[in-house]
């Protein structure tokens, strides 16, 4: 159970996370060098590994768990709640959803307006372009990986989930050779939304002192509240929006 | 300096981002929460209060992000 909750929750996160790092690695790679571009993917690939590894072992070592959990789901819950707060707005259609293919189509005109790619040896843009989107986007899986592995107790387990996802995204994308537009994206952030949420409410209220009644099942009952209460807010907003129009020629009228 | 101002973008991107109020909500709730255990609240209803707070907060900032489009 425990090596579930440590693998499952990193495992969505990184798919998601990994599927806008690859627009962006097939952006760079496509328009200007593959060499320098997959170096630069595997310097940052290293550095999270290390990043992992630290703090991972830093915080199961050196923080009682008590503490650890109040932290760690203190964070759980800020994040957790960002994650869902957007996905909600976005299935109510109250904010665009993520859209790879525009973005990859960014990136692209990016780059053809950058200096052109050097006859031999590295090319740096693309190294830098490259090792920082998946940076940015790794730390979030990192992130998840250190907060869920050091608080289940499970870092090996959240780490191999991630190590997944990042595999199978991979491999995907170097087989289709294009943006992951078709992945649900709105629909993975919303779980790993609704997870994030639980579990920080979880261990941040063990880290305060809550005793919660039905010990670790609490959590499943956890996770149907939120499930349930967002199911709710998408539908109100979806009201809302399809409502608010009309207040608004009233108001117009009025003010006429 | 360049990094450390890059470093804090970055904390402050992935932590507050365009909705601040969920950032220091959270702390708030987790505040409340400690204090009431704290002065003999029931640690079982603890929970719930936690629960029904973090429910509030999301809502509240659900609200006005649609207020804000409608």
């Amino acid at each position: 159970m425990n090596l579930l909750i440590a693998a499952l929750p990193a495992f969505l996160a990184s798919i998601v996370e990994f599927v806008e790092a690859l627009t962006i690695v097939l952006a760079v790679g496509v328009t200007r060098q593959w060499r320098s571009t997959l170096i630069g993917v595997a310097a940052a690939v290293a550095v999270l590994v290390v990043l992992i590894g630290v703090f991972g072992s830093a915080l199961v070592l050196l923080v009682p768990i008590q503490t650890l959990r109040l932290v760690v789901g203190g964070f759980l819950v800020i994040y957790g709640l960002q994650w869902l707060v957007k996905a909600i707005l976005r299935a109510a259609g109250a904010k665009s959803k993520h859209d790879e293919a525009a973005i990859y189509q960014r990136e692209i005109a990016a780059m053809r307006e950058e200096p052109a790619v050097p006859a031999s040896g590295m090319d740096w843009i693309s190294f830098t372009v490259a090792f920082k989107g998946v940076l940015l986007e790794g730390m979030e899986v990192a992130f998840i990986v250190v907060t869920f592995g050091a608080s289940a107790g499970q870092l090996g387990p959240a780490a191999l989930g991630a190590t997944i996802a990042g595999v199978l995204v991979l491999f995907v994308g170097v087989a289709v050779h294009r943006p992951l537009a078709r992945v649900p994206e709105n629909g993975l952030k919303f779980m790993v939304g609704l997870m994030l949420t639980t579990f920080g409410t979880f261990w941040a209220g063990e880290g305060l002192g809550v005793e919660w009644v039905a010990s670790d099942a609490t959590l499943l009952g956890l996770f149907a509240i939120f499930t349930l209460a967002s199911l709710i807010a998408v539908w109100a907003v979806r009201r809302r929006l399809h409502v608010a129009p009309a207040f608004g020629a009233k108001r117009t009228t009025k003010e006429a | 300096m360049r990094y450390l101002g890059a470093f804090g973008a970055f904390w402050y991107d992935f932590l507050i981002g365009d909705r601040p109020e969920l950032f220091v909500g959270s702390i708030v709730v987790l505040g409340v929460v400690w204090t009431a255990i704290n002065m003999g609240f029931n640690p079982t209803a603890g929970g719930g209060l936690l629960t029904v707070l973090i429910l509030l907060l999301a809502g509240l900032s659900i609200w006005s992000a649609s207020r804000r489009r409608a």
